[in-house]
């Protein structure tokens, strides 16, 4: 979930980006179609790879931390069991249930030694990423999101006409990936998250283009 | 923590012993010597083998004239179901809720909010024979502990790893 919206998201706001950019830089209809392309292209590999890259890590830390603690677990397993014992009093049970629910996991000690880890040292999530998966569909959702500016580009002619198009697309989208994690997420009023996401997307995008406008005048002072 | 030659800090507080809930007051106990054990936790996979030592062991201490008494921050009905956890104790363990007597003897660990595993023996005159800490990971020695309790009640000046049968200090020695 966390690739495909952050994939579709960032090819959405990147793409349209570029063509606004190009718009304003460049005449030639066909030349902006074929940079965003290109930038198309290398976003969704860069992302992909940088996905793949990132989980692929983080699982290998998660995998280092659990054979470290399972080594301990086997030199000192009333450490696991305090600790295990101390994170379910935490979360509401009292102490005599949680000494008598890790009693019960201790006759199973794989079992025991899984439980801790997901509770104590939280090393759960990461352990079953497959990081190849995650870096394939983040490319993906990288391209499909770029495609929603690109295509008016492509059947719309004049460039003013086609940019006009590509931004309405654009907050579209945009609406559409908040609305869609809403629905996933089961809320009833899927039409906030929808406006959430396009608020926080727009403003960050708002914020970059003033970012650029305070440091121009240190390309002119360059030049 | 105090120290050998301190005085030991009175107490009158709830207490658990086996089944039976009651009161322990230092002032009300005849015996010679007392020795007096913090744990940390009722409910602990740490703790048990230290209780159930003590426990085992508590003909041998009361042949020589002393009280075995535990204590904890737990209050006396989680003390109560403690005891029956390990099977039934005849050693009362003192509910030191709110930490009195952990702070009173200077084992009370304000990080983790219970008392340090420490031990202390009181002499005749309720001061401060003998006192160590432990680390939290590490079980006492229940043997050592008798030991130790042994050679103070000889009054003589004992040498090292000293047990009963072997050679004592100078006859007047002091210590």
């Amino acid at each position: 979930m966390r690739e495909i919206v952050f994939g579709v998201q960032d090819g959405v706001l990147t793409t349209a980006g570029v063509l606004a950019g190009l718009s304003g830089a460049v005449s030639d209809h066909t030349q902006i179609v074929l940079a965003a392309l290109a930038s198309t292209a290398a976003g969704a590999l860069s992302m992909g790879a940088g996905a793949y890259l990132g989980t692929r890590a983080e699982s290998e830390v998660m995998a280092s931390e659990v054979a470290r603690t399972r080594r301990d677990a086997q030199r000192h397993p009333y450490v696991v069991q305090e600790a295990l014992l101390g994170e379910l009093e935490k979360q509401g049970l009292t102490r005599e249930a949680g000494y008598r629910v890790v009693q019960l996991l201790s006759s199973a000690p794989d079992l025991l030694l899984v439980t801790a880890e997901e509770k104590v040292y939280g090393l759960a999530g990461a352990m079953h990423a497959n990081a190849a998966l995650d870096g394939v569909v983040m490319g993906i959702a990288f391209a499909a999101g770029a495609l929603v500016p690109l295509v008016p580009y492509l059947l719309v002619p004049g460039t003013r006409g086609a940019l006009g198009s590509a931004l309405g697309a654009t907050a579209l989208a945009l609406f559409g990936v908040g609305y869609f994690e809403g629905w996933m997420a089961r809320r009833t009023q899927r039409w906030r998250s929808g406006v959430r996401f396009l608020s926080i997307a727009v403003g960050a995008a708002v914020v970059g283009y003033l970012i650029g406008l305070l440091i121009s005048p240190l390309g002119a002072t360059a030049g | 923590m105090l120290k050998p030659g301190d005085s030991a800090p009175p107490f009158d507080l709830p207490a658990a012993t086996g089944d039976r809930l009651g009161r322990v007051a230092l002032s009300k106990l005849g015996d010679e010597l007392i020795v007096l054990f913090f744990y940390p936790r009722d409910f602990s996979f740490i703790c048990p083998t230290e209780v159930t030592g003590f426990n085992q062991a508590l003909n041998l201490f009361r042949a020589e004239q002393t009280a075995v008494i535990g204590a904890s921050v737990d209050d006396a009905e989680s003390h109560r179901r403690w005891s029956r956890e390990l099977g039934g104790l005849e050693l009362p363990l003192i509910a030191d809720q709110g930490a009195v007597l952990a702070n009173a003897y200077g084992v009370f660990d304000e990080k983790e909010r219970v008392a340090m595993r420490a031990t202390f023996i009181i002499d005749q005159e309720r001061k401060i024979a003998f006192s160590e800490a432990c680390p939290i990971n590490i079980g006492r020695s229940v043997a050592e502990t008798l030991r130790i309790v042994r050679a103070l009640r000889t009054g003589r000046m004992c040498p090292a790893d000293w047990t009963p049968g072997g050679a004592f200090g100078p006859a007047d020695g002091k210590f």
